[in-house]
């Protein structure tokens, strides 16, 4: 069975790691060495899909010219192409939900539909679709570097991300013709990654500040077992808005109308991200944005980076307290500390967790690998490689009802350790009714209204019975992922009620196996790569058995004949390594066929040595 | 009824690890069957954690990732079964509450009811509070105080009831079957004060929250 890889689809940067003689590895990237993909995706006006550093390149930006000219770069969006960044903000979200400010930022197509659609050229892209573009671009590179087709991965999801950002990153994976065989929380793999059943007992709290959302898991870890107390946590909280607040203060003296346009908003945006870097090691350093016409330059202080960052990093603090109320313990209970996530690199971050928790915390591990190395430990898990180990996590946001009133019930209370059911009784309101509806919401508020609408369903057809009478048990039962699936069974006659859920934000299922479909035309890369790799095997194969045959039979050959095909074997070995798979299968073809004598001659020679032991054999 | 494994086909009394390989089961059993433990209210914490954990390494669906989906299935449905009677087991209250629906009683626990002897302090409180939300944080530092002294005396009554409820289990599990109708009222009256206490002492903690984010 195919190996399970894990991967960071991360906000700002995505990752794959793999476990490897008993240790989880980042796969690099085997032409640049880079192990972090950057989440970018460019689509150019003709279609052509890009990720990464080269999707960065076409992002709508400034460029100063040898002769001091400023021109814009990059597609701009709508019709010209568009570059997506951060697209796991939008995950899970409806086009209702998109913000105001990200309006301004993507076109947008079908605000009032169930899933936000970006609107590039004449198509529209979900953030699925776009995510999927991502993961395809890690399997592609794991084929590159090892030669393995991906198949199955565990994804990891920020710890807080509700059901429906939970889906669409299932999603995402099954448009990527992956399996996700396991979505695991960011916060929890990071711990797997640290080994900390090995180097700490007791209660552990992970930091985890991403580019685009923040998380605070605490787990007692005890004999293997990982269990998280409680989580908490803002999907829509990371170091972008800190570059976003340093953008504004960069751009204060900017006319709005300049400042808006997206290729100067990115340049500053660049300008500011690699100033708040560089405060992470020096006190002080300038900004400079070159603008058409005029420079902004400002100088950045260490500390005046730090007011700016201030409100948001307090937020984390707010959420960190809070989850320590929900696990029951004191910030001074809390046995170790670990940091995950690039905002965590900056000195006033690692300062403020240390505070609150009362000590150092651990960054043994680089910050922007942890997850993906956690991802792979239990991916290992999966496979049955980790003797003991085990994650129990917990559902982030309580699971419940609307009632009479617009109230939200109950029903399966945040922090409630996953997989875990819930088995409620519903029965008729009127005589005869044949229906019941039921909506399903996800949130902390008090009314329906103020909570995210997960799910509608209808039970039924119920048999006509006076009012109350119909028993009909209703199991929501939510798995290992974190994910809602709901059962239905009428007591009374024990059979199996279906029950029709239509997911209030997200991709249905036929949905999906459109875009695979519309996606098979599209998927020629993914085609000519598997191709490569089956050439590159046949390569291999017929090395090797030259190889032995040399060895096993150098009297067979003489040495002109010997030479040519070393030759051609070298040929062959040097195509190999590049990416050419017309020449490596002209070159497995044309060394086959020279080789076709040598092995005649090999024929022959075991058939006569098998018939000579024969015949000495039936002598003897 | 006999449940069929899902991994051997081997046909057998409800549980949730086959006897014959080892394999996860879909079963419907009550909490106590479910962690394998008698049916005994007094439960050493420590011991309760370590059946459940001990269980979860079992049956829990990371071991079955490869399997067929008929065990996948069994697999999720047993480790949610023993989830929540983990959780339903660990809190003495919901425990007790978990003991009144084994036996045939109901106690609605969203319980606005005053508990008699607290009237007066409640009075007292609610009182406190809404002078407390109506000064939105305003010079509230002495009030706060004073509600914080009234938190502290909540506390007491409620490890109070606490200990009162542990008694109960005890006697349960001593004399349960011949004094069942006097234990059953005595429980339903401490898990009702308990309920009370806890809506109201969140409700405490929250408004002091609210007077010093303000």
């Amino acid at each position: 069975m195919a190996r399970i890889f894990g991967i960071d689809l991360g906000t700002t940067n995505s990752l794959i790691g793999v476990m490897e003689q008993g240790a989880p590895r980042v796969i690099a990237d085997p032409e640049t060495g880079e192990v972090l993909l950057p989440s970018v995706v460019a689509i150019a006006p003709n279609g052509a899909v890009h990720v990464g550093r080269r999707a960065i390149e076409m992002e709508p930006h400034l460029t100063v010219e040898k002769d001091g000219r400023v021109s814009a770069a990059g597609f701009p969006g709508g019709e010209y192409g568009a570059v997506i960044r951060s697209v796991k903000r939008y995950m899970g979200l409806g086009g209702d939900e998109i913000a105001a400010e990200d309006r301004n930022r993507y076109a947008f197509a079908d605000l009032s539909g169930p899933v936000a659609r970006f609107q590039i050229g004449k198509r529209t892209l979900t953030p699925p679709q776009i995510s999927a573009k991502i993961l395809k671009a890690l399997k592609r590179r794991v084929e590159r570097a090892l030669g393995e087709v991906v198949e199955r991965v565990v994804i990891t999801v920020p710890a807080y991300f509700n059901d429906g950002q939970r889906q669409a990153t299932k999603d995402a994976g099954r448009l990527a013709r992956l399996e996700v065989v396991r979505l695991v929380n960011e916060p929890t793999a990071a711990s797997l990654a640290y080994g900390l059943n090995r180097i700490a007992k007791g209660n552990v709290a992970v930091y985890d500040f991403g580019g685009g959302t923040f998380d605070i898991s605490v787990l007692s870890i005890k004999e293997g077992i990982f269990e998280v107390l409680a989580t908490n946590g803002d999907t829509h909280l990371g170091g972008d808005d800190i570059d976003n607040a340093l953008v504004a203060w960069l751009l204060a003296d900017v006319p709005d109308r300049i400042k808006t346009d997206r290729h100067v908003w990115n340049s500053a945006r660049r300008a500011a991200e690699d100033a708040k870097k560089r405060l992470s090691e020096f006190g002080e350093t300038e900004l400079v944005v070159a603008l058409p016409g005029h420079t902004v330059s400002k100088r950045l202080t260490r500390a005046e980076l730090e007011a700016i960052a201030a409100p948001f990093v307090d937020q984390t603090m707010r959420r960190c307290e809070m989850a320590l109320a929900d696990a029951k313990l004191e910030t001074g209970a809390v046995d170790a500390v670990v940091l995950v996530g690039g905002a965590t690199r900056m000195p006033m971050v690692r300062r403020r967790v240390a505070q609150l928790f009362r000590r150092e915390p651990l960054c043994s591990i680089d910050p922007e690998e942890v997850v993906a190395l956690g991802a792979a430990v239990q991916a290992g898990v999966l496979m049955g490689t980790q003797g003991d180990m085990l994650l129990l996590d917990v559902v982030p946001l309580s699971l419940g009802i609307e009632t009479m009133g617009g109230v939200m019930e109950r029903i399966i209370h945040r922090n409630t350790t996953i997989p875990t059911s819930v088995t409620e009784m519903f029965t008729t309101a009127v005589d005869n009714q044949t229906h019941v509806d039921v909506h399903v919401l996800q949130g902390e508020r008090e009314l329906a209204r103020d909570c995210r609408s997960l799910a509608r369903f209808k039970l039924g057809p119920i048999e006509l019975q006076p009012a109350g009478v119909p028993r009909i048990a209703v199991t929501f039962l939510i798995d290992a992922n974190g994910i809602l699936n709901v059962s239905a069974r009428d007591e009374r006659t024990g059979r199996e009620h279906s029950v029709d859920v239509k997911p209030s934000y997200g991709l249905t299922d036929e949905e999906i196996e459109r875009m695979l479909e519309e996606a098979i035309d599209l998927g020629e890369q993914d085609l000519e790569q598997r191709l490569l790799i089956s050439a590159r095997n046949d390569a291999e194969q017929i090395l090797v058995a030259l190889r032995k045959q040399l060895g096993d039979y150098p009297d067979l050959i003489d040495a002109g004949e010997r030479g040519k095909m070393e030759e051609e074997a070298a040929r062959l070995e040097a195509a190999r390594m590049g990416t050419d798979r017309d020449l490596i299968s002209k070159l497995v073809n044309q060394l086959n066929e020279l080789t076709t004598p040598f092995a005649a001659r090999i024929m022959n020679f075991e058939i006569g040595q098998a018939l000579k032991k024969k015949s000495v054999d039936e002598l003897s | 009824m006999l449940i069929q494994c899902p991994s051997c086909g081997s046909r057998q009394a409800p549980r949730l690890i086959c006897t014959e390989c080892g394999g996860p089961l879909a079963a419907e059993l009550d909490c106590f069957a479910a962690l394998g433990l008698d049916r005994k209210l007094v439960i050493n914490p420590a011991a309760l954690e370590r059946s459940y954990h001990d269980l979860s390494r079992k049956i829990h669906p990371d071991r079955f990732a490869n399997r067929p989906a008929a065990v996948r299935a069994a697999s999720l449905s047993a480790t949610a079964l023993v989830t929540r009677a983990y959780r339903t087991l660990r809190d003495p209250a919901a425990r007790g509450l978990y003991w009144l629906e084994l036996n045939g009683h109901k106690l609605a626990t969203d319980n606005k009811q005053v508990p008699g002897d607290l009237a007066e302090l409640v009075f007292d409180v609610q009182e406190q509070l809404a002078a407390l939300r109506a000064m939105a944080g305003r010079d509230a530092g002495a009030l706060a105080q004073a509600v914080g002294a009234r938190r502290a005396e909540l506390q007491a009554i409620w490890d109070d009831s606490q200990r009162a409820l542990a008694e109960n289990f005890a006697r349960w599990d001593s004399s349960g079957a011949s004094d069942a109708n006097r234990l059953t009222a005595e429980l339903k009256a401490i898990l009702s004060r308990i309920a009370y206490l806890r809506t109201l002492i969140r409700d405490v903690d929250r408004e002091l929250e609210n007077t010093k984010a303000a």
